[in-house]
């Protein structure tokens, strides 16, 4: 998983510590949740490009 | 009044559209210091423009029935010349050289614009408790919130200080407030109401519409907002005989308020009652379509506002906290996110083989109070942000048009809301069978204050 504080760490400019603290229950949450999604992605699946998608 | 109401008592000469803009002036000087709906009230300009409007209509030029009728915006829309916020500290002194095009087209239909509303710092975020203008307070109770963004609009149409004022929603924000302060709410089909001249939150979930104390003048509202204000844009057939009517068995009744799953299965009994066919329906995994919308917007908000993040500290806390959050969301994974929007609209679309439109609860529970942060649903304790959103922020990934109406009241009074979607551009219909709901259960006839 993400080393949320890292790549908050490497941002320019960096997010500040003290506000770290507070994203990263968020941030792991919802990685725990976007991950199992995106692992059934095929090459296939092409990206929605606008109100055409909508139907 | 009502805006068809306003409309035929403007053309039965019993009222002029300045009484009706003094009128309005009036209640906002009363309301405002109470509810603080609004962030700037346009007293000159008004009575000119109300005016020139009673001057248009005795000289014979009617442009429909929003013609001489006071409405607000919220300060998400742009207004030429006239201060433009968007609830934020960093923009409290904007004007912007142009209007909206829905600022146009309303101007057209013969709208007198009264002001603007408070919301949310830039929209993003569902309570109006905002650090810079104030909080927004509900008028139902003032000790709740009004819901947000587009809580100022929500509460100035609930007080009736006005028929109708201008929403967004990019996650509920018309929606939400629609259902915590009991007015009728439309979010319409992506890309049917230009966005062009209103300041984004999140650039492919950014929807415009109406919000209403009533059904029917939505359809007005809806229309004008569009750019055609013709009086037969009326919404006159309130039949909904044989329609099919899904009734989601999964999901959207899983985890809510006592109270409000009564009065949402109340409402499907009387659409049932009117001769509607209740489907029972199973939609996808809608958890899913709320992580995928997360995902989207909280790298758009951070696209939009990227410059804003400069001045941290003219950013109230909670907006912060998600702008943060968006800078640290991966390219790749918000790409990802886009390419399963795509499956999931593909996945939901079927179901409108099945029925014509669905019934779902707007929000899980009544209004929250102020400063809350954690609410109890059924037995279960949920962030409020989340909680609030959770049976709507999946509809702005899809696209779908998706009407807000109250239902019902709790027993302590506050309103309670019934959402209606249906499949893309088929806004007539939900509005017909929300005509249908709302004549049949006479909510709306119920006043705040």
């Amino acid at each position: 998983m993400t080393d949320w504080k890292k790549t908050a760490a490497a941002l320019d400019p960096p997010i500040p510590e003290p506000d770290v603290e507070k994203l990263l229950p968020v941030m792991e949450a919802l990685e725990n949740a976007f991950r199992p999604l995106q692992r059934t992605l095929t090459p296939e699946s092409d990206v929605w490009t606008g109100p055409e998608d909508v139907g | 009044m009502t805006i068809l109401e306003m409309a035929d008592a403007l053309r039965a000469k019993k009222v002029s559209s300045l009484e009706l803009t003094n009128d309005t002036l009036a209640k906002i000087a009363r309301e405002n210091p109470r509810l603080n709906a609004f962030i700037t009230v346009l007293e000159e300009s008004a009575r000119a423009r109300a005016s020139a409007m009673d001057a248009e209509l005795s000289h014979g030029i009617d442009r429909g029935p929003m013609h001489g009728v006071p409405i607000a915006h919220k300060d998400l829309v742009y207004t030429k010349g006239v201060r433009t916020t968007g609830g934020s500290k960093i923009l409290k002194d904007f004007v912007p050289d142009h209007d909206a095009d829905i600022a146009i087209n309303l101007d057209r239909a013969g709208a007198v614009l009264v002001g603007k509303t408070n919301l949310h710092e830039f929209a993003y975020g569902i309570t109006s408790t905002n650090p810079h203008f104030g909080a927004v307070r509900n008028p139902w109770d003032t000790e709740r919130i009004p819901g947000g963004s587009s809580g100022g609009s929500g509460a100035a149409v609930a007080a009736g200080i006005l028929p109708m004022a201008t929403g967004t929603d990019t996650g509920g924000s018309i929606r939400i407030p629609a259902s915590f302060c009991g007015v009728t709410g439309l979010k319409p089909t992506f890309g049917l109401i230009s966005k062009r001249g209103v300041m984004p939150l999140g650039w492919t979930m950014d929807h415009m519409g109406p919000m209403t104390k009533t059904v029917r003048d939505c359809a007005v509202a809806f229309h004008a907002m569009g750019g055609s204000a013709a009086e037969n844009v009326r919404l006159k057939n309130s039949d909904i005989r044989g329609l099919r009517i899904g009734l989601p068995v999964n999901y959207y009744f899983d985890a809510l308020d006592l109270e409000v799953s009564e009065s949402v299965r109340t409402a499907v009994q009387t659409a049932a009652a009117l001769g509607a066919r209740i489907v029972d329906i199973k939609v996808p995994d809608i958890d899913a379509l709320n992580v995928v919308g997360r995902m989207l917007l909280l790298a758009e908000a951070t696209s939009v506002h990227h410059e804003h993040l400069k001045r941290r500290e003219d950013i109230g806390a909670d907006v912060l906290t998600l702008l943060d959050q968006g800078r640290l969301i991966r390219g790749s994974d918000y790409v990802d996110a886009q390419r399963l929007r795509r499956i999931y609209c593909r996945e939901f679309s079927k179901l409108w083989s099945e029925v014509d439109c669905i019934f779902t609860p707007a929000t899980p529970t009544p209004a929250p109070k102020i400063g809350q942060t954690k609410m109890q649903v059924g037995a279960i304790e949920e962030d409020v942000r989340l909680a609030t959103t959770r049976l709507m922020r999946g509809i702005n990934v899809l696209g779908i048009p998706a009407l807000s109406i109250p239902c019902g009241f709790t027993k302590a009074g506050l309103p309670i809301g019934l959402q209606i979607l249906g499949a893309p551009r088929a806004e007539e219909m939900i509005l017909r069978v929300g005509a249908a709901i709302e004549d049949a259960t006479a909510v709306v006839g119920r006043r705040a204050l």
